[in-house]
């Protein structure tokens, strides 16, 4: 009787020296891989094209429902206030109209000029439009994955918009999906222009969903201030919109992106041409 | 002969729902919700569901699938590989180590560990964000903001989680 409960106890004791084996080896392994990160980014970002590229087709199913429900929700919405919406958009015609009048005569004058001075056109910028399937928001990281890739020509570094305002740049350009590093993420920074007077100021993100301007003159900012590019650094085209001044205390200002970041369905990954400072200091992943 | 064979994969199929559902549940937080405010925080389902199994079934959740789910979202999320498996694995490690405390003890006594439990994960885990990546320390903010939600949708994913289990589990 006694032998097979101490063969039994012998058992138990091996099960939990070798679950504590692997336990601690697997611990030693998560911390050799936080060094390999931070040794050998380009192995590390490899890998999160491959994954990102296995699993985005598996998470647009998944953010079919939530798309779904989304799109429902805003439909009644927008029903409710249809007769509101459409005497606004009559007014906004009307107004639109004159602009339009404006913008035809500066446009003949506006080529007259250029032709008298010669100016060379700025290149015609291209773009793709891809569905948002997965929002890594988490108070780490800020970023989006995007269902579009090198494929239909998305590369690493061009600019990510919406029909409202930045969203921001691609970090990581798989086949068919491609990693969006949004303007609130930490390691975003971003040359602007605040205001009418066009004060230059660096949009920093903070993983919060309320990026604040660096090296801005006390009092240079204040709410509803608006937010451009200023095309420095030649990251970004000059003159996107990014946002607007939403609270300027203590010296810390915050901007509220025009790109809401609960409606991000879709996105437009430009290509304006440009060679910013992340194409030329990290390779492709 | 076929229906040993059978039964021999529905039990294989059963065992492996924890870590199916760990899995699926990590993935689902990826999902964009499209709900103000709540875009910018992701909730750390991920560790509720780890937290939970470890309690009930660890032996349907070892520390290899852990593990590997950790890295996974690590990959899918952009965060420093390994530090989220880090998480995932001392939580659990942590749970069964405990087993006598959280036996037969009622939900809002696992709910309270819970919170305990998460507080110190989401800490260590800003701890080695913050030196292993090359922005440095995040503001704590944002990551108070992500615990506080976790611990509040909780008890839904715990009860959610406590059905499959009656339902799927429960003669195995």
């Amino acid at each position: 009787m006694r032998q097979p409960t101490g063969q039994i106890s012998r058992f138990g004791t091996l099960k939990s020296l070798l679950q504590r084996f692997a336990f601690l080896s697997l611990v030693g392994l998560t911390f050799a891989l936080m060094l390999i990160g931070k040794a050998d980014t380009v192995l590390v970002e490899r890998a999160r094209v491959a994954v990102t590229d296995t699993v985005a087709p598996i998470l647009r199913f998944m953010s079919e429902p939530a798309s779904a429900v989304s799109n429902v929700v805003s439909n009644v919405r927008e029903l409710a206030g249809i007769r509101d919406e459409n005497a606004e958009l009559r007014e906004a015609n009307a107004r639109l109209l004159q602009w339009q009048s404006v913008a035809q005569k500066l446009e003949t004058e506006n080529k007259s000029l250029r032709s008298l001075l010669a100016v060379t056109p700025e290149p015609t910028a291209s773009f793709v439009t891809g569905r948002v399937v997965a929002d890594a928001g988490g108070a780490f990281a800020q970023s989006v994955i995007v269902m579009a890739g090198r494929s239909d020509g998305v590369r690493k570094g061009q600019v990510v918009i919406t029909g409202n305002g930045l969203v921001g740049r691609v970090m990581l350009a798989g086949d068919s999906s491609s990693r969006v590093l949004l303007i609130s993420d930490i390691n975003s920074r971003i040359p602007v222009l605040v205001g009418d007077s066009g004060q230059r100021a660096i949009l920093a993100g903070d993983n919060s969903g309320r990026p604040h301007l660096l090296f801005l003159g006390t009092g240079a900012a204040v709410p509803g201030d608006k937010v451009v590019t200023s095309g420095d650094a030649k990251a970004f085209p000059p003159g996107l919109p990014v946002g607007q001044v939403v609270s300027a205390e203590d010296g810390i200002v915050e901007v509220e992106p025009y790109a809401a970041r609960d409606k991000l369905q879709h996105v437009r990954v430009v290509d304006y041409g440009l060679s910013g400072i992340l194409e030329s200091s990290a390779p492709e992943g | 002969m076929q229906l040993t064979s059978l039964q021999y994969m529905d039990g294989a199929a059963r065992r492996a729902v924890p870590f199916g559902l760990t899995l699926i549940l990590m993935l689902f937080a990826l999902t964009p919700t499209y709900v103000p405010g709540l875009s910018d925080v992701t909730p750390m389902l991920t560790l509720v569901s780890v937290y939970f199994w470890s309690i009930y079934r660890a032996d349907l959740l070892g520390y290899g699938a852990i593990f590997g789910i950790g890295v996974l979202e690590d990959l899918l999320m952009g965060t420093p590989l390994g530090s989220g498996a880090l998480v995932l694995l001392l939580c659990q490690r942590f749970v069964v180590h405990q087993q006598k405390f959280f036996y037969s003890k009622p939900f809002v006594v696992t709910w309270m560990a819970f919170a305990v439990i998460a507080l110190g994960a989401a800490l260590i885990r800003w701890l080695c964000v913050g030196l292993v990546a090359s922005s440095g320390f995040t503001p704590i903010g944002s990551l108070l903001t992500a615990y506080l939600i976790s611990v509040a949708i909780y008890p839904l994913v715990a009860w959610l989680l406590a059905k499959t289990q009656m339902k799927l589990l429960a003669d195995i």
